[in-house]
């Protein structure tokens, strides 16, 4: 393929003198001029690079071999091309982020100065996000396993209670939930605050799914366990928990790290009820500096925990799929 | 030690076992044989509470099991099961399987369960196994801990159902030679099993069990070498042209 290129190139320039001597052109040089000609054309920026990168190595090559090769010239014309390919878009783009335009988005939107006045209230703000978080999970984590153990209990009753309840609860937006306990609760006379009823409404949502992913991971183990642990004297509830959960845990680690990750940023939306986490105060910020930059700053807020969670969760993942 | 009087199972409409009775004396070994799905397992699983009678009574050191009264988590500790699938935990090590019933249902002291599953161990020759975990274990010897746990239990009875069924060729023998020395010990036991050559060997009575009856009962010898029973005759038959 590469050969073909070639020939086709130098029957193509058939103007340049073709000395009948044992002499051939470098095929570094060929590919530079045309990466250099793609650079400008139908392969910017990475042909420019390519352009530059070839046209190097051939002038070294051509320089090694002098009597041998040519396309000295060839280079050259690629890596000059190659380097007004890099140096026309920016040329370009510099043009362009000096318009009116996006000086109004480095103003409104990207704007430096206001981003660091609001990152330390930010910041206290994603305090508060974090805390609700965590605070949640351990909740979420203790009422899902409850709920979870009802759902496969032998008693119908229960296990139809447990059942409508994850029904109902992940029927419903997160966001509609919220509403329905702050507000609901403050007609019942339960004043809780902010922070109390965020918690209660995240944990109430979450624990629906959480015990899903706790069931699933209860009877993913082999009825054979409990069966080995039921002979050896051990009753329902100690088989459960040194047996069968013991296991079961394992398994669902990676799902409900997921399900912490999507709590996390689900905190948002009690901004609704003014819990004052990192996105409510962002909002704040807005209006008050009459700026959507704060806004950049939350996003980074979020970006801080998130990823390297993110990071933690396949390695987690990775090792726990090793020793299964 | 264990009698069975005329028990029934039935899964939905299926009639697993149709009348069952049998009595097991102090430190006998009885081996059960029969074609699949003639109700072995089930009438094993009946005996420590795993299946629930559909009718008839079981009566383990005199209790009756089948009494919705008793508290079957005690009678289970007198009554060792090993399963076909070994079952032990994943998430223990050898050691640790052996331990854990006497701990949490015995609240047996540390020091003392672990000295205890040592002993378990180094009787079914495992001593040396005992901190690994049951995915480093082959078949045979996952199986042999399976007894070791079960017998760290100081049960009255063991009961096994097909454990060498689902293991290499070269593996059975050692499970069944640990079996044969517990046999020896006085251990009362209750086998059911393919195994022939240990049913002939180790067992003081044969059951031949068939569609969910117990249609022949005798010495081994007599049993294997001269079967009454036409069922009985067909099946022996049919084993004896594989060997």
């Amino acid at each position: 393929m590469k050969r073909r290129t070639h020939n086709g190139e130098e029957t193509g320039e058939s103007l340049a003198p073709e000395p009948r001597i044992q002499v051939r052109r470098c095929r570094k040089a060929t590919a530079s001029l045309v990466f250099g000609i793609g650079a400008l054309s139908f392969l910017p920026g990475i042909g420019a690079v390519l352009a530059i990168v070839y046209g190097a190595l051939a002038k070294r090559e051509i320089k090694r071999d002098e009597l041998e090769l040519r396309g000295s010239k060839w280079a050259t014309a690629g890596i000059t091309l190659g380097i007004l390919g890099i140096v026309l878009p920016l040329v370009a783009l510099g043009l362009y982020l000096s318009s009116d335009k996006v000086r109004a988005l480095f103003k409104e939107f990207i704007n430096l100065r206001i981003l660091k006045e609001s990152m330390p209230y930010l910041l206290r703000g994603l305090l508060v996000t974090i805390k609700l978080a965590v605070v949640s999970e351990v909740c979420i984590l203790f009422f899902g396993l409850f709920v979870a153990l009802i759902r496969i209990s032998r008693i119908k009753v229960l296990r139809a209670v447990a059942a409508v309840y994850i029904d109902v609860i992940r029927g419903m937006p997160l966001l509609l939930q919220i509403f329905i306990i702050y507000f609901g609760l403050g007609y019942l006379g339960l004043n809780l605050s902010r922070f109390t009823a965020g918690v209660l409404a995240l944990t109430i949502c979450y624990a629906a799914y959480e015990a899903e992913i706790f069931r699933a991971g209860i009877e993913s183990i082999h009825k054979g366990q409990m069966e080995a642990a039921r002979s050896l004297g051990m009753g329902y509830l100690k088989s459960m928990r040194y047996v069968v959960l013991p296991q079961a845990v394992r398994r669902v680690i990676p799902p409900l790290s997921n399900e912490f990750i999507a709590l996390l940023k689900d905190t948002a939306l009690l901004a609704v009820i003014s819990v004052p986490e990192v996105f409510q105060r962002g909002r704040e910020l807005m209006g008050f500096k009459a700026n959507v930059t704060p806004l950049i700053g939350v996003a980074i807020c979020y970006l801080i925990i998130t990823l390297p969670l993110m990071r933690v969760v396949q390695y987690v993942e990775k090792s726990l799929s090793k020793t299964d | 030690m264990i009698r069975i009087v005329g028990l029934y199972k039935l899964f939905g409409e299926h009639e697993v076992l149709k009348g069952i009775s049998l009595h097991v004396k102090p430190s006998e070994v009885v081996v059960v044989v029969g074609p699949s799905g003639s109700g072995k397992s089930t009438m094993l699983r009946c005996i420590n509470g795993l299946e629930h009678a559909s009718a008839g009574h079981i009566y383990v050191e005199g209790t009756d099991i089948t009494d919705p009264q008793v508290d079957i988590n005690e009678v289970r500790q007198k009554v060792g099961i090993v399963f076909q699938s070994f079952n032990l935990f994943p998430h223990l090590t050898a050691m640790h399987n052996v331990t854990l019933a006497p701990l949490k249902v015995k609240k047996m002291p540390q020091d003392e369960a672990n000295e205890k599953a040592l002993q378990q161990l180094d009787r079914v020759g495992l001593k040396y196994k005992a901190d690994a975990y049951p995915a480093h274990l082959s078949g045979g010897q996952q199986q042999r801990v399976a007894i070791a746990r079960a017998l760290a239990m100081d049960p009255d009875v063991m009961l096994f159902d097909e454990v060498t069924s689902a293991l290499d060729p070269e593996l059975v023998k050692e499970v069944l030679d640990t079996m044969k020395g517990l046999a020896q010990e006085g251990m009362t036991m209750v086998v059911v099993t393919h195994e022939m050559g240990f049913a002939k060997e180790v067992g003081d009575r044969m059951i031949f069990m068939d569609e969910g009856l117990i249609v022949e009962e005798g010495k081994p010898e007599d049993v294997f070498t001269n079967p009454v029973h036409p069922r009985t005759k067909e099946f022996f038959s049919k084993i004896l042209s594989h060997i």
